[in-house]
């Protein structure tokens, strides 16, 4: 129901994708114990002895819609080299590395001056300077490499017995998680406050290509990727979900090191962050030990909220991205923020339409074969996001089919009333998946971090439930009435490029 | 370690001390903090078949384990059943997964698809079904209060199906929906490929072709079925919230009239022990490069396969603590995905591959240093150090693989499916603990034979910084649009 587009340091984990669920019906207690530091850090803790494991999370209330044109990837370009290390951990001297970051620093800025400077064609196209300042930070890395431990965080979380060790980056959140046998606590608590009070941001400049790389990977050459990117961009024209979690490619190349540590100063205080603990543990002994660690840590001021918003859409847009790929489409409709009275009602809406074998869409276009189409809604989103359908076409159906096959379903929907059966079964489904979620300590981690910090209240998602239960057939036909309308709509479609269709018979496209 | 060990007396004085001596060492400060919050061992507790769980088998053959457990209201099962596309006519590729998804998307003899669905959703429930290479799963998910509903259903599923001819149609239709988009994911272009290399025509590098999946009939879905679905062909493992007597009863009632039958497993293809050296390029426009290496690798069986864990998590397996990432993503910002790993989850040869994906213009480069690290690995193997590290990583996070009931209680019966003694993991554990240095070298020479693998790389060559001829002789593969006439 609710879908993320999350981006991970490593590409072994995907990321965890979090739906709605119902508690109370399902009788089941979650004994969340909460403790707020001095300096305002939260830590939440979820006991289950089942095993000698924990889970963990910290999430930072920081993501792609804190950033601005021009530094557009940073906090995902933040999460990667929140692996480097620190002061103390992946250097055998840090005091002499800091010269030479110095150093790397001076040239940047002279690099960046020429890249500036290079993009405008009234300026000479000589490069040769700019590839001299290339080298010399080449060079400076190389001399720092003396001092380096490499990737030894992750040598020691690994040895200690880490599984699923990782990060990922969203428009709105940024999460540091790893899964620990619990005689590990301890150590979790040191190398977590320590990458918090004694991050150094060396190696930036391989890790910036290592990120270009990735979004070669993710967005350039991933057709899904590329028809996301630009169905953000064609949605959002003011709201900063506008550009990509990754970044746009201008910015990664110019973006320095020194920008990512202001940011990194700006937005990673200890009282932007909440930990999540979920397993094994004693939630006193966590609670002493964030105290000890953690609570030393100076607060420093919040970062200003982004206040900027999409006006009312004003007709449709229509956006074709050409890609060598079969036909994909996506349709999304702007819809208001977490805790709006309406995003109840438009995610049962959306279940309805799209979750399982019963949905319409699986019933009206998948099984007659016409192609497939999914639905989300941003229910958990801190600004105002979509409501949004994934399409593709099947055979020789066009894209253009299975869109109006949506549309008509979603008629459905503004025109009668659906069935308290359906409503239910949204309902059922819900209870059913949180019971399942208290077996793995990882998503229970996850969905409390998650609510903890766009609402300042864990059990947001689970009073949420409260809310999906209350929704009446009423409400899914008003819903639908008000936001699914065409002037709301933004449809993106991914085409054979132009010049092939035209090379091709018409009317034996694909 | 004994460095370690040294140190970590000395950590403990005053840290502007330590600071000093950590710089002189080579070793970083924060390494001697976490000394005192290192030293307990972890605690790996492996479950065994007959104390946590337990396993019976009805008067039919079939095959269960149990696991109770009672803290959440839920129960899971899992049926393991022998069969698989590995038994597929060559003619009829695609029989086995085709007869895996109708099964459950077609409803039974009993009960249509629509009430099935409706009944399962309803309740929060799932059952899905699906037929792999070499074996085939079911698996079911409800509340412990919809037990009852849950078996019953999952044995109607698994002995009744109806196979219906839209549901085959439909199944057939993604499929081809998914034949006509293999090509436009440049991984999915390079694991297919790749196996193409390795494998030849035998089935585990098959690729699947609209021509055999066309012709495929209901009637084939039935035989396919009636050939493998059996009781003594299958066996379930249930964790969750049951006692187990009550759980008992209710299994016999719907799988104990269940006849037993002889099943003629047809002869498997044996995979040939033989390799393809060389550079296998194909085209595709796009500004990244999917490098693929690799050869023939070991059976699941293959008692060397502590040792093998142990060196490939140096090489590639271990994540940022590899060579291979280290060098290619970490070092040299080359690549965002790097990795490598023995395939070891099948019954014949699996495959060892190293993969990354890189811009076209730093593909010799990317490819030159990839091999570079596996012929040092072939040549070397590894430090002392090194296979410390990789020991107690591989070691320690061993529990993840039991943290819940239905972990447990699936990794028991999939040793039994497999051939393996119930005490494997602790047998496992024990080798594990044991390979040094010198046994990481025998599997690297014996395993990773540079001289034998296989570069593919897909992408556009013309783009490459230079041709890959030092790596081998050149073969350029067209990439053809798939036939779905």
């Amino acid at each position: 129901m609710v879908r993320k587009k999350l981006l991970a340091i490593a590409a072994a984990v995907t990321a965890v994708i979090l739906s709605a669920t119902q508690l109370s019906a399902a009788g089941i207690q979650l004994d969340v114990k909460k403790h707020v530091l001095a300096n305002g850090m939260r830590i939440l803790v979820l006991e289950n002895h089942s095993a000698p494991v924990f889970s963990t999370v910290v999430r930072f209330n920081v993501g792609a819609v804190d950033e601005r044109p021009g530094i557009t990837g940073t906090s995902h370009l933040l999460e990667h080299m929140r692996f480097k290390g620190s002061k103390v951990i992946g250097t055998t001297n840090y005091d002499a590395e800091v010269p030479i970051l110095a150093q790397i620093d001076s040239v940047a800025h002279l690099m960046k001056a020429e890249q500036v400077r290079l993009q405008s064609p009234l300026n000479s196209q000589d490069s040769t300077l700019y590839k001299q300042y290339r080298q010399q930070i080449a060079d400076l890395q190389a001399q720092e490499k003396k001092y380096i431990i490499k990737d030894e965080i992750w040598r020691i979380y690994l040895q200690n017995g880490a599984a699923g060790f990782n990060a990922s980056t969203g428009n709105d959140g940024t999460q540091y998680i790893v899964s620990l046998p619990s005689n590990r606590l301890e150590l979790w608590a040191f190398m977590e406050s320590d990458r918090l009070q004694n991050l150094v941001l060396r190696e930036f400049y391989s890790e910036r290509d290592v990120v270009m790389e990735e979004r070669r990977m993710s967005y350039e050459n991933s057709p899904r990727g590329a028809l996301g990117e630009a169905a953000a961009a064609a949605t959002y024209w003011s709201t900063p979900y506008n550009w990509p979690v990754v970044g746009w490619m201008s910015d990664l190349q110019n973006v320095q090191r020194e920008d990512v540590e202001q940011y990194y100063k700006e937005h990673y205080s200890v009282s932007n962050a909440v930990a999540v603990i979920v397993g094994d543990v004693k939630a006193d002994e966590v609670f002493a030990l964030c105290e000890k660690y953690f609570g030393p840590i100076a607060a420093e001021p919040l970062p200003r909220p982004v206040v900027t918003r999409d006006a009312r859409q004003r007709g449709e847009r229509r956006i074709d991205v050409e890609f060598d790929a079969s036909p994909m489409g996506s349709i999304l409709w702007h819809t208001p923020q977490i805790g709006h009275p309406d995003i109840p009602a438009l995610d049962v809406a959306s279940s309805i339409l799209s979750d399982g074998r019963t949905s319409r869409f699986f019933k009206n276009i998948r099984q007659t074969r016409i192609g497939q189409a999914s639905a989300g809604v941003d229910a958990f989103n801190r600004y105002p996001g979509t409501f949004n359908v994934d399409i593709q076409p099947f055979g020789d159906h066009t894209l253009q089919e299975v869109e109006d096959s949506v549309y008509a379903e979603i008629e459905r929907m503004k025109t009668t009333k659906v069935s308290q059966w359906e409503i239910d079964k949204v309902i059922n489904q819900g209870d059913a998946a949180l019971v399942r979620s208290l077996d793995n300590n990882m998503g229970l981690a996850y969905r409390l971090a998650n609510s903890e910090t766009l609402t300042g209240n864990w059990r947001y998602f689970v009073d949420y439930q409260d809310a999906l239960k209350k929704v009446t057939p009423d409400d899914v036909m008003r819903v639908c009435n008000t936001y699914l309308t065409r002037e709301n709509r933004t449809v993106v479609s991914l085409v054979k490029p132009y010049a092939q269709e035209t090379a091709q018979t018409p009317g034996k496209a694909n | 370690m004994k460095l370690f060990t040294i140190l970590f007396a000395l950590g403990l004085a005053a840290s502007i001390a330590s600071v000093t001596l950590a710089a002189d060492a080579g070793v970083s400060q924060g390494s001697i903090m976490i000394q005192k919050y290192t030293t307990t061992p972890v605690d790996l507790h492996i479950p065994t078949v007959g104390a946590e769980v337990e396993r019976v088998t009805l008067d039919n053959g079939l095959v269960l384990f149990l696991y109770e457990d009672h803290r959440i209201p839920m129960l899971n099962a899992q049926a393991l059943i022998r069969c698989g596309s590995i038994y597929d006519p060559e003619e009829k590729n695609g029989l086995s997964g085709l007869t895996g998804t109708v099964m459950r998307s077609g409803g039974t003899k009993n009960i249509s698809a629509d009430s099935l669905n409706n009944l399962l959703e309803f309740i929060g429930g799932s059952i899905e079904v699906g037929i792999g290479v070499e074996s085939g799963t079911a698996t079911l998910s409800v509340l412990s209060k919809d037990t009852d509903l849950g078996i019953r259903l999952l044995a109607d599923v698994l002995r009744n199906p109806a196979f219906p001819q839209d549901k085959l149609d439909l199944a057939k239709t993604e499929i081809k929906n998914g034949i006509r988009r293999r090509n436009d994911n440049l991984g999915m272009v390079g694991g297919r490929s790749f196996r193409s290399v390795i494998y030849g025509s035998h089935p585990y590098g098959r690729v699947l072709e609209w021509s055999t999946v066309k012709g495929i009939t209901v009637q084939d879905l039935a035989d396919c079925h009636s050939r493998f679905f059996a009781p003594n062909n299958i066996m379930i493992a249930v964790s969750g919230d049951f006692a187990k007597e009550d759980l008992l009863a209710r299994v016999k009632q719907y799988f104990g009239d269940w006849a037993k039958s002889e099943i003629q497993f047809p002869p498997a293809p044996l995979v040939a022990r033989k390799f393809n050296p060389g550079v296998f390029q194909v085209h595709k426009e796009t500004n990244q490069t999917n490098v693929n290496i690799g050869l023939l690798g070991v059976k699941e069986d293959n008692p060397d396969k502590p040792a093998i864990d142990v060196m490939n998590y140096i090489l590639g397996g271990g994540a940022f603590a590899s060579r291979l990432t280290s060098r290619v993503r970490s070092d040299e910002g080359l690549s965002y995905s790097v990795r490598s790993a023995f395939d070891t989850g099948s019954k014949d040869y699996g495959t060892f591959s190293a993969g990354c994906q890189t811009k076209s213009i730093t593909t010799y480069k990317a490819v030159g240093i990839m091999m570079d690290e596996i012929a040092k690995m072939e040549k070397s193997g590894a430090s002392d150090q090194e296979v410390t590290d990789a020991r107690d990583a591989l070691v320690n996070r061993f529990a993840f693989n039991f943290d819940s009931a239905a972990k447990i209680v699936r990794s028991l019966m999939s040793l039994e499916y497999d051939g393996f003694p119930s005490d494997y993991y602790s047998r496992y554990l024990e080798a594990l603990r044991k390979v040094s240095p010198a046994d990481v070298k025998t599997v690297a020479q014996k395993y990773l034979k540079t001289k034998d693998m296989s570069i593919v790389v897909v992408g556009n060559p013309k783009a490459f910084e230079k041709p890959l001829t030092q790596f081998g002789k050149i073969t350029d593969i067209e990439l053809t649009a798939p036939d779905l006439k």
